[in-house]
């Protein structure tokens, strides 16, 4: 009888300014950087499209089926802070949802950074303790589920998440880690001799990506994807859990409300009601209620991103790892000049977002990235971010 | 025998229609072509010369029979194919499209350019019909911009040949102040052709204007041969801090926004140094604005380059930059990616709807220009990675696309 676990990411980057080389200006560090009148604007408009209607309806749906439906999510702190600053109604919605106790809110990073990579771990661990803490804010107790960065995992993160005392982490289902084994099964973590206690769950990349990303495409056969039929594939997979993965953003930003998404999610949980073998579960419960059935060996980065289920979506080219270093190389300076907002601004620019855009993967994955890109291409991108970085790497120079 | 007699008359008949030759008769399924142009390498100053000596080298290879006409100059043009005759017409050896030439022409012999072209047109109709005459049989006659209207018209006329008009620019595009009567000759041939081939879609829109109807104008992209780059690999020694511009010293390709931006980025990159390879009326002022802006030690001016040359000053450089005010294409933004040589071209270029890894600037935007130039200067990671992506993407604009899209519109008219 597999559990489906349906968990929901929920991030929205703050996006750069386009900084500008000849002004002068001697703006805080805030300002210079970072676009305060897009971020609000786009927050507006997704929580409009998305956040608002999509809650309402989880509500009422959890309401309806009296906690037989459950969803997960994991909300980042940068999406919490720009909400508490552009639509505070959306963050009480989320508080609300969790007060039904059907939902469940998992840990991750605050800056929704790919600080895992640092040498340093320091960083990445102060990193999610002020995602806890931004998450109890709200009046949310975060999960013992570790979900990383764009389900960024390796074996060694592994053992750094399970030292911080975390149960489970959320990662890819990917062939190439899993071999013949099934995603629909809870996992174990790769450790000494049986030492590891630390529990996975794998993404069903085929069901949840039928979702999120096949929902409205023509071109597939299945088109168009009612809730019975989708029901029915859940209904026909064997093992302990389907874990569905995918970005909140699906309902109604991603997939617009014209493709029917909203009406499918309001069916969806009848339908796969009815059926008696599946019921829905949060990721706590799922690693509770099941022993794991093997170890799995995961000795490189994984990830949920591209085709490639690895790190080169942001560290794929010489542009993405020169970023990438000099963000990690002004740790010490940062830390050197005990100034906040320099803090803060430095950690919001470890966004793993501004890597993202300067991808230059040119087969149907650039085509993903430059949907999610404000540039018009990943060198524009790269001029950007860089020139921020110079600029922040000068002043820091400067104050310290 | 009067039945005898009939049979051998209507042989006859049939012999007269397909111009006396048997063997056209019975190969008439093969394409020929009558193409009218003005210049042919070694014998080229532009994107048109290299365009003609491409595109009929890769049609011939396709099986398509060409006459190309073109005036006889004094380096001689030489066939790579036997499909391809060179037939070079006794005219002329006035080439309008090389700059200060063209400005002067107009100065000095005020219309004399026109006589000049007149003469070319009236010979090379002689010169088809000839060959007609000869024994040669045409399925469609294919010319290039407003220098072979005339020519064509009269093909059309005189031999019902179905035509075919190539635009390579427009009188907009080649002067700040269009000149009445060129535009006039080229909506004449836009009007007179049977389908007009264009080189970008913003030039498809201009020829619209011009009164073009939609159904008649084919969008066809140039390319460029790469193996030609790449034998200059060794040049590519980077990292030496110089930024290039290559092309015509006219108001068109923006030389005095490259001064501007030059000066701009030697304020930060002072060891940058700025290549204007190219001549045109615009040279004399550009060296005094140089000067006039202190960058008689970072600018310097080639003159005008061989292609050899130029290959090597492509390679050679670290950023090449395509200002154009208004580029119907731009050729060399294609070549400099064939060279690993990053680039910024301007948005208001033909180029620009197809190429991806490039950077793209509004012409009038010196700071954006400049900012742009700065950042390739300074951050290597950047050039490597544009240098890489480029040199894969620009495989993809091969002629042989360009011929074969090309085949497709004859065999839309032909006869």
């Amino acid at each position: 009888m597999p559990d489906i676990c349906m968990y929901f990411q929920v991030h929205q980057p703050m996006r750069l300014r386009k900084f500008a080389i000849f002004g002068h200006n001697e703006e805080a560090w805030h300002e210079r950087y970072f676009d305060a009148a897009k971020n609000r604007q786009i927050m507006e408009k997704v929580a409009e499209k998305c956040y608002r209607p999509t809650n309402r309806l989880l509500l009422e749906l959890i309401d309806k089926y009296n906690g037989a439906f459950r969803v997960s999510f994991s909300l980042t702190g940068v999406f919490m802070e720009q909400c508490r600053e552009y639509a505070p109604d959306v963050l009480e919605s989320f508080a609300e949802l969790y007060k039904t106790g059907s939902v469940e809110f998992l840990s991750e990073t605050y800056y929704h950074s790919l600080a895992s990579l640092f040498a340093d771990k320091q960083e990445f661990a102060e990193q999610v303790k002020m995602h806890a803490k931004s998450l109890r804010d709200a009046g949310i107790e975060p999960s013992r589920v570790f979900r990383n960065t764009e389900a960024l995992y390796s074996n060694e993160i592994g053992r750094l998440i399970e030292s911080m005392g975390y149960e489970a982490a959320i990662s890819e289902g990917w062939d190439h880690y899993l071999g013949w084994r099934s995603p629909n099964f809870v996992y174990r973590a790769k450790g000494e001799e049986g030492k590891r206690n630390l529990k996975l769950l794998l993404r069903n990349y085929k069901l949840s990506d039928d979702l999120s990303y096949r929902f409205s495409a023509r071109w597939w056969p299945e088109y168009p994807l009612t809730a019975d039929k989708y029901a029915s594939w859940l209904a026909a997979a064997q093992g302990q859990c389907v874990n569905l993965f995918m970005d909140y953003e699906t309902f109604g930003e991603h997939q617009w409300a014209d493709t029917g998404i909203f009406e499918f999610l309001r069916h969806m949980p009848g339908e796969v009601l009815k059926h008696k073998n599946l019921e829905f579960s949060l990721p706590s419960e799922v690693v509770g209620k099941h022993a794991p059935a093997d170890e799995v060996d995961i000795p490189h980065a994984l990830t949920w991103a591209d085709m490639e289920r690895d790190t080169s979506a942001w560290l794929g080219n010489d542009m993405q790892r020169e970023c990438f270093r000099m963000l990690e190389n002004a740790a010490e300076q940062v830390k050197a000049s005990g100034d906040d907002a320099a803090q803060h601004a430095w950690r919001l620019l470890q966004n793993s977002d501004h890597l993202y855009y300067l991808c230059t993967k040119s087969l149907a994955d650039g085509d993903v990235h430059k949907y999610f890109s404000p540039y018009q291409n990943p060198y524009d991108g790269f001029i950007n971010f860089m020139n921020i970085l110079q600029d922040f790497r000068e002043k820091i120079g400067r104050s310290a | 025998m009067p039945g005898a007699n009939t049979t051998l008359s209507y042989v006859n008949e049939i012999a007269r229609l397909t111009r006396g030759s048997w063997l056209n008769y019975a190969d008439r399924r093969k394409m020929r072509v009558a193409m009218l142009g003005w210049e042919f390498p070694p014998f080229a100053s532009g994107g048109l010369g290299v365009h003609c000596y491409e595109l009929t080298r890769k049609l011939a290879e396709m099986g398509v029979q060409i006459d190309f006409y073109m005036p006889r100059c004094r380096e001689r043009p030489r066939s790579l194919h036997p499909n391809l005759r060179i037939i070079e017409v006794d005219a002329t050896t006035v080439n309008p499209y090389s700059g200060a030439k063209t400005q002067q022409l107009r100065e000095t012999y005020g219309w004399s350019l026109f006589d000049a072209v007149a003469s070319y047109n009236r010979l090379a109709v002689e010169c088809v019909l000839a060959e007609i005459e000869k024994g040669a049989y045409y399925n469609v006659v294919h010319n290039h911009d407003w220098l072979t209207v005339a020519a064509a018209g009269e093909l059309k006329m005189r031999q019902g040949l179905p035509l075919v008009f190539t635009v390579h620019s427009t009188e907009y595009d080649r002067a700040s102040v269009p000149w009445d009567r060129l535009l006039s000759v080229e909506r004449q041939g836009i009007a007179q052709a049977d389908r007009v081939i264009t080189v970008s879609n913003r030039m498809r829109e201009r020829l619209m204007q011009m009164g073009a109807p939609d159904w008649k104008v084919r969008v066809i992209y140039n390319a460029v041969n790469g193996e030609l780059y790449d034998k200059y690999d060794a040049w590519r020694e980077k990292n030496r801090k110089i930024v290039l511009f290559l092309g015509r010293m006219v108001e068109q390709k923006g030389p005095m926004q490259f001064l501007y931006a030059a000066k701009k980025v030697s304020g930060r990159v002072p060891e940058a140094r700025f290549v204007m390879a190219g001549t045109g009326d615009m040279l004399p002022q550009l060296i005094s604005k140089s000067i006039e802006l202190g960058l008689q030690d970072k600018v310097i001016f080639t003159g005008y380059l061989s292609e050899d040359e130029q290959r090597k000053a492509y390679a050679g450089s670290d950023v090449y930059v395509m200002p154009s005010v208004s580029e119907p294409f731009g050729i060399t933004a294609l070549e400099a990616m064939a060279s690993g040589t990053p680039l910024i071209i301007s948005k208001s270029s033909g180029v620009g709807e197809i190429v991806k890894n490039v950077l793209q600037v509004d012409f009038w935007d010196v700071d954006e220009l400049s900012a742009k130039l700065i950042a390739l200067l300074k951050y290597p990671a950047l050039r490597r990675e544009m240098s890489k992506e480029e040199l894969k993407e620009v495989r993809k604009f091969t002629w042989s696309t360009t011929a074969a899209k090309t085949l497709e519109v004859y065999k839309e008219v032909a006869r």
